[in-house]
C-alpha cells in the first residue's frame, strides 16, 4: 500500500505540468469552451423559447389551446429531458456524424449538448411562464393585442427576470455538460481534465481546471443575478 | 350602448355540459351604470368575459353600436374588442412597465406614433388623477392607484363601453368609493356604457344606476335601483339595504320592521306617524339613504299602538311596515333578523 502511494505520488511528481505553461494548456482550452457553451445557448435559447411559447400556450387555457399538440410535444420534450447526457452522447453518434461529418470536436459536441439543452430551456421557459398571473394575458387580449404582441410584451416580456434565472441555471448546465463532452475529445476545460488530471494523474493541471470551472460558474452565476437585478423594478430600484 | 340578445354560455358538451349562462337580455344605454350582482358561481366573471369577447358566446349576441361582435371571427374579433374596455380585479397591470406604459399598452398594439401615444397618455393620466405617478412602476403605487392605472388603460382607445368586473374588490371603503366617484365621472363625460359585476352590495348602491341579479345563469331580477330599493317584494332591493341591529323595544312595545316604500316617503314621517297615533315611535334602528334624489331606507321603531292603526298610518307615509315577532323572552332574539336567507350574499 505505502509502496504504491508513494509510487503514485512520483508518477504524478513526474508528469506535473509546470506552473508556466498551464496557460498555454488552458486559454486555448477555455476557448474551446466558450464556444461550445456560446453556440448552444445561442441554439438553446433560439429554439427553447420558441417550444416554450408553444406549449404554454397550446396547454388549456392558452392563446392556442390545443390539447392533442400540446400532448405530443410535451412527450417529445421529456424523453430530451429523461436521458442522461452520457447516454444521450453515445446514444446519437449516428445522428452526430450524420449532422456534423465527424463525432469528434466541437462541431461534434454542440449536436448532443443542443438537444439536451433545448428541452431543459422550454421546460424552464414553460415555468416562468406559467408563473405570469393569466389576467395579465387577458388584459392583453382586452387591450386589443395580437396573439405575437401578447406574447412578446405580457407573457416573455412579464417573464425575463425568471426566464434569465433559467438562463443562467442552463448555461451552468452546459459548462458541466460541455465537460462531459470533453471525454469524447470534444475539447475544452473538460478534455484537458480527462487527459491531463484523469489519465496521467497531473494534479497540477487537475486543480487548474478544477478551479477554472469553479470560476466560470461563479462569473455566470453572478452575471445572471446582475441581470435578474436589472430587469426586475422593485429589485432595481430600492439598490 | 350595448345589448345583450338571448346571450348563451354552455361549458363542455355532452353530458357533462354545464349552462353557466342562460338565454340572457341585457340593456345597457349610453350613460348608464349597470351593477351585475349575484351568488359565487351565478356565472357573473363568464358574463364580463363573453361581454369583453374573452370568451366566445355559445350562442347569442353581444351588439355594441349596432354591431353584432359574438359571431365575428377571430382577427375582426380582435379589432371588436378595442370597443370594450376592460377593468381587472387587481388591475393586471405589467409589473415591468410604469403607469404610462401601461396605459400606452392598446395604443402601441394599435400601432399608434410615439408622439400621439404620449400625448394620449398624458391625457388618461391626468383624467384619473395619476399625473404625477406616470413613470412609477406597479409596485410603487397602491391597490386603488393601480386600479386607476387600469382604468385609464381601458378607456386608451376611446371604448363606447365599459366592463369591470370585481374592480373594487379587495380594496379599503374609502378607495372604493373614490374608484366609484371616478367611474361615476368617467361615465358622465364620456358618455360611456359601463357594466360593473360585483359582489358588494353597498358598492353597488352607491355606483350604479340599475342593477341586474344573477343567479344560475339566470337574470333573476333587473331594474332601476330606485325601483328596487322602494319595492319591499325586491330580493335584490333588500339585499341592497341590509337591516343594521336593532336595539329592544321598551317592555310592552312592538318593534316593527319598516322599508320605504314609495318614492314620496316625507323625510319627517317619525313625527307624521307619531302624532297620528298620539304616542312617541321609538327608533331602534336606521339607514336612509337618498338614491338618484330619492330617499331610501330601513328602519325598525318600537309602538304600543294596535297593530292595524300602526299599519295604515304607515303605509300613508309610504312605508312597507310588519311588526317584527318577538320570538323568546331573549332581548336579543326579539332584535330584528340580520341575515336572511337572501341577504348571506350581500
Ligand atoms: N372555463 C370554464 N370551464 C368550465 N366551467 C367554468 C369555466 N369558467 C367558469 N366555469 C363555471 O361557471 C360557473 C360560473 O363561474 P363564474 O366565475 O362566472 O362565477 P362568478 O359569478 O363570477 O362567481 P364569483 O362571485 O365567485 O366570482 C361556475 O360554476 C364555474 O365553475
Ligand atoms: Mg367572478
Amino acid at each position: 500500500m505505502g509502496l504504491n502511494i508513494s509510487a503514485a505520488v512520483q508518477i504524478r511528481a513526474l508528469a506535473d505540468t509546470p506552473l508556466p505553461e498551464l496557460p498555454a494548456l488552458l486559454v486555448p482550452a477555455l476557448g474551446e469552451t466558450l464556444a461550445m457553451v456560446g453556440i448552444v445557448m445561442l441554439i438553446v435559447v433560439s429554439l427553447g423559447t420558441p417550444i416554450a411559447v408553444a406549449l404554454h400556450n397550446m396547454a388549456p387555457g392558452g392563446l392556442f389551446e390545443h390539447r392533442g399538440t400540446y400532448s405530443v410535444l410535451s412527450w417529445i420534450v421529456n424523453i430530451g429531458r429523461s436521458l442522461p447526457f452520457l447516454v444521450l452522447m453515445a446514444a446519437i453518434v449516428p445522428f452526430t456524424r450524420f449532422v456534423t461529418g465527424t463525432n469528434i470536436g466541437i462541431a461534434a459536441a454542440v449536436v448532443p449538448m443542443s438537444l439536451a439543452g433545448i428541452p431543459f430551456f422550454a421546460r424552464l421557459v414553460e415555468n416562468c411562464l406559467r408563473d405570469v398571473p393569466r389576467s395579465v394575458t387577458a388584459a392583453a387580449r382586452a387591450s386589443g393585442g395580437s396573439p405575437l404582441q401578447i406574447i412578446r410584451t405580457a407573457q416573455l416580456g412579464e417573464a425575463v427576470p425568471a426566464i434569465l434565472g433559467g438562463l443562467t441555471i442552463n448555461t451552468i448546465a452546459m459548462i458541466e455538460y460541455s465537460a462531459i463532452a470533453g471525454t469524447i475529445g470534444a475539447g475544452g476545460i473538460g478534455y484537458v481534465a480527462v487527459t491531463y488530471g484523469y489519465q496521467r494523474f497531473d494534479q497540477t493541471v487537475m486543480l487548474a481546471t478544477v478551479l477554472l470551472l469553479i470560476a466560470m460558474v461563479t462569473i455566470v452565476q453572478l452575471g445572471g443575478d446582475a441581470l435578474v437585478k436589472a430587469t426586475t423594478p422593485h429589485l432595481r430600484r430600492r439598490a | 350602448m350595448i345589448t345583450l340578445k338571448k346571450l348563451t354560455k354552455v361549458y363542455g358538451n355532452g353530458p357533462g355540459a354545464l349552462t353557466v349562462l342562460d338565454n340572457l337580455d341585457i340593456e345597457v344605454a349610453p350613460g348608464e351604470i349597470l351593477a351585475v350582482t349575484g351568488p359565487s358561481g351565478a356565472g357573473k366573471s363568464t358574463l364580463a368575459q363573453c361581454i369583453g369577447l374573452l370568451e366566445r358566446p355559445t350562442s347569442g349576441q353581444v351588439i355594441v353600436n349596432g354591431e353584432d361582435l359574438a359571431s365575428l371571427p377571430e382577427r375582426r374579433l380582435r379589432v371588436a374588442r378595442r370597443r370594450i374596455g376592460t377593468i381587472f380585479q387587481s388591475a393586471s397591470l405589467l409589473s415591468r412597465s410604469t403607469a404610462a406604459q401601461n396605459v400606452a399598452l392598446p395604443l402601441q398594439y394599435l400601432g399608434v406614433t410615439p408622439a400621439e401615444t404620449k400625448a394620449r397618455v398624458a391625457e388618461l393620466l391626468e383624467r384619473v388623477g395619476l399625473a404625477h405617478r406616470a413613470d412609477h412602476y406597479p409596485f410603487e403605487l397602491s391597490g386603488g392607484q393601480r386600479q386607476r392605472v387600469g382604468i385609464a388603460r381601458a378607456l386608451a382607445l376611446r371604448p363606447s363601453v365599459l366592463l369591470s368586473d370585481e374592480a373594487t374588490s379587495g380594496l379599503d371603503p374609502e378607495t372604493t368609493l373614490s374608484m366609484v366617484a371616478l367611474l361615476r365621472q368617467l361615465r358622465d363625460d364620456l358618455d360611456l356604457a359601463v357594466v360593473f359585476v360585483t359582489h358588494e352590495m353597498d358598492t353597488v348602491l352607491h355606483v350604479a344606476d340599475t342593477a341586474a341579479r344573477l343567479e344560475d345563469g339566470r337574470i333573476v331580477e333587473q331594474g332601476r335601483l330606485v325601483d328596487l330599493v322602494t319595492d319591499h317584494d325586491s330580493v335584490l332591493g333588500r339585499a341592497l339595504q341590509p337591516r343594521p341591529a336593532a336595539a329592544a323595544p321598551a317592555p310592552g312595545s312592538t318593534p316593527w320592521a319598516l322599508s320605504y316604500d314609495s318614492r314620496a316617503v316625507p323625510a319627517d314621517w317619525l313625527q307624521r306617524v307619531s302624532a297620528e297615533l298620539g304616542e312617541p315611535l321609538a327608533l331602534l334602528a336606521a339607514s336612509i339613504q337618498s338614491i338618484d334624489g330619492t330617499s331610501t331606507g330601513t328602519a325598525t321603531v318600537g309602538l304600543r299602538a294596535p297593530a292595524h292603526q300602526a299599519a295604515a298610518a304607515f303605509a300613508r307615509q309610504g312605508l312597507h311596515a310588519v311588526p317584527v315577532r318577538t320570538a323568546g323572552p331573549d332581548p336579543v332574539s326579539t332584535a330584528v333578523p340580520r341575515a336572511t336567507e337572501e341577504l348571506q350574499w350581500a
